[in-house]
């Protein structure tokens, strides 16, 4: 039963126990910043030991999933987006919010996955690696440009509204041309600069090109304690999930689904694209669908807080940290890993 | 008291994500330094209380010359336009040594 030696594996169990905490509404506190500091290990030993082992990578199944990595991170929430549209729930704005976030990946969603695959035996690639590095960004990207696109249809509807003679809508107009507010190109700039994806990335170089005897060294670090820290990384996220689900009512049934059918849209492609375009093994399939079934709650809040101020940041979070985030630790990892599993054959 | 000198203490709660251009506006209408606390708390818009440091919400304090205030106010309005959520008020504070609140930052 994949399923249940899932939930028993230590690190979903203290996520679990994290989502209790808030249930009994027991006083447990994590000191502030803990989950960024933890974070920031996490990424940098994955980083150091995927770098290692890619150091012997074919360079070109490297560049073909740094292709797929692009193409997923594109086309996930432009799927997202049509089917938030059609759900009429939610605006444009917070749709092209919401759906930049599917589109992105959640690395601590990702890791439990290689925990899950370590535990069981199962071997597995290191190209989603640099997979996971790549698809931090495309996403934001894509939820910059069809908020853009919402944006003037949005605009567009109202000047006809106002086609009657409203005069103060063209004094909002030109306000927006305002030189000191974030352009695109400086955006961009933030996508792809972000945090994670320079920690990540600069981890697997130096993994990648520092000498043997020097990484020997940085084993304890890299992979001893490893499952300990993403205990406790998921002990607290399981305490903020647990937080955000006060706030399902707010979002509705039919959004809340969304959170679970999206990720299993992502899954079945990444099982697809996994198996039968890279040409994975069971296991490496299994974390290609789990980083298309992710939702990031790290990289892309902020981004569209700043870039997509109009859209209800309580829409984006709640979903995919409160939703999607458990749903993927809980159930998705085990159900992708049987699909790859009955695909292979 | 003749010590003491009238000056503007504004005040701005926002996302951290706000922070660099914020103080880019700041240099550019004149402030003469700032503050920025680490904030939570709670509002129309949701929950800010994300102690995880990933996704936090700051306090800025900045004095600034009742002459430069307009122009300062004028962009954190544009900004809320835009849809940032800024919460904005104004304090009257006295102060020692004003020329402090005049010099601009370097």
């Amino acid at each position: 039963m994949p399923s249940i030696s899932n939930l028993l594996l230590p690190a979903v169990l203290f996520f679990v126990l994290g989502i209790f905490t808030r249930v009994i509404k027991s006083d447990l506190r994590f000191p502030p910043d803990l989950a960024k500091i933890l974070s920031i290990y996490l990424l940098m030993a994955i980083g150091l030991h995927g770098g290692n082992a890619l150091a012997k990578a074919d360079l070109f199944i490297a560049l073909n999933s740094v292709m797929w990595a692009f193409i997923l991170g594109f086309t996930l929430p432009i799927i997202g987006y049509l089917i938030l549209l059609a759900t009429r729930k939610v605006g444009l704005l917070d749709a092209a919010a919401i759906s930049a976030h599917y589109g992105s990946v959640s690395a601590g969603t990702f890791l439990t996955a290689i925990a899950y695959l370590d535990n069981a035996g199962i071997k597995y690639e290191d190209y989603p690696l640099i997979m996971l590095a790549i698809m931090e960004s495309p996403a934001i990207v894509v939820g910059l440009l069809l908020a853009a696109k919402a944006r003037r249809t949005i605009a567009a509807r109202k000047s006809k509204a106002a086609s009657h003679g409203d005069e103060k809508l063209a004094l909002t107009n030109s306000d927006n041309v305002d030189n000191e507010e974030a352009s695109f190109t400086s955006l961009l700039h933030d996508a792809f600069t972000n945090g994670s994806v320079v920690i990540l990335l600069g981890s697997m170089v130096i993994g990648a090109i520092s000498l043997p005897s020097g990484m020997e060294k940085l084993f304890p670090f890299v992979d001893d304690i490893f499952m300990g820290v993403l205990c406790l990384f998921l002990f607290e996220m399981g305490n903020v999930a647990g937080k955000r689900l006060g706030d399902l009512r707010q979002v509705g049934i039919v959004l809340a689904l969304f959170g679970i059918v999206m990720p299993l849209i992502g899954g079945v492609l990444g099982v697809y694209i996994g198996l039968n375009i890279l040409d994975f093994s069971v296991g490496g399939a299994t974390l290609v669908a789990v980083l298309a079934a992710s939702a990031s709650y790290i990289a892309v809040p902020p981004a569209m807080r700043l870039a997509v101020p109009e859209a209800n940041p309580s829409y984006y979070l709640t979903l995919s940290l409160g939703i999607t985030f458990p749903f993927n630790v809980i159930v998705g990892i085990p159900l992708f890993h049987k699909l790859a599993q009955l695909n292979a054959i | 008291m003749n010590r003491l000198y009238p000056e503007k203490l504004l005040n701005i709660i926002t996302i951290d994500a706000l922070e660099e251009k914020l103080v880019e506006s700041f240099r550019k209408y004149g402030a003469s330094g700032y503050t920025i606390l680490r904030a939570q708390g709670e509002g129309s818009s949701g929950v800010r209380s994300d102690m995880t440091g990933f996704d936090a919400n700051i306090m800025i304090k900045v004095i600034i010359p009742p002459e430069r205030l307009t122009a300062m106010l004028d962009s954190l309005e544009r900004k809320i336009n835009k849809g940032h959520h800024l919460t904005v008020f104004i304090v009257d504070v006295e102060v020692l040594s004003p020329e402090k609140f005049n010099a601009r930052m370097r």
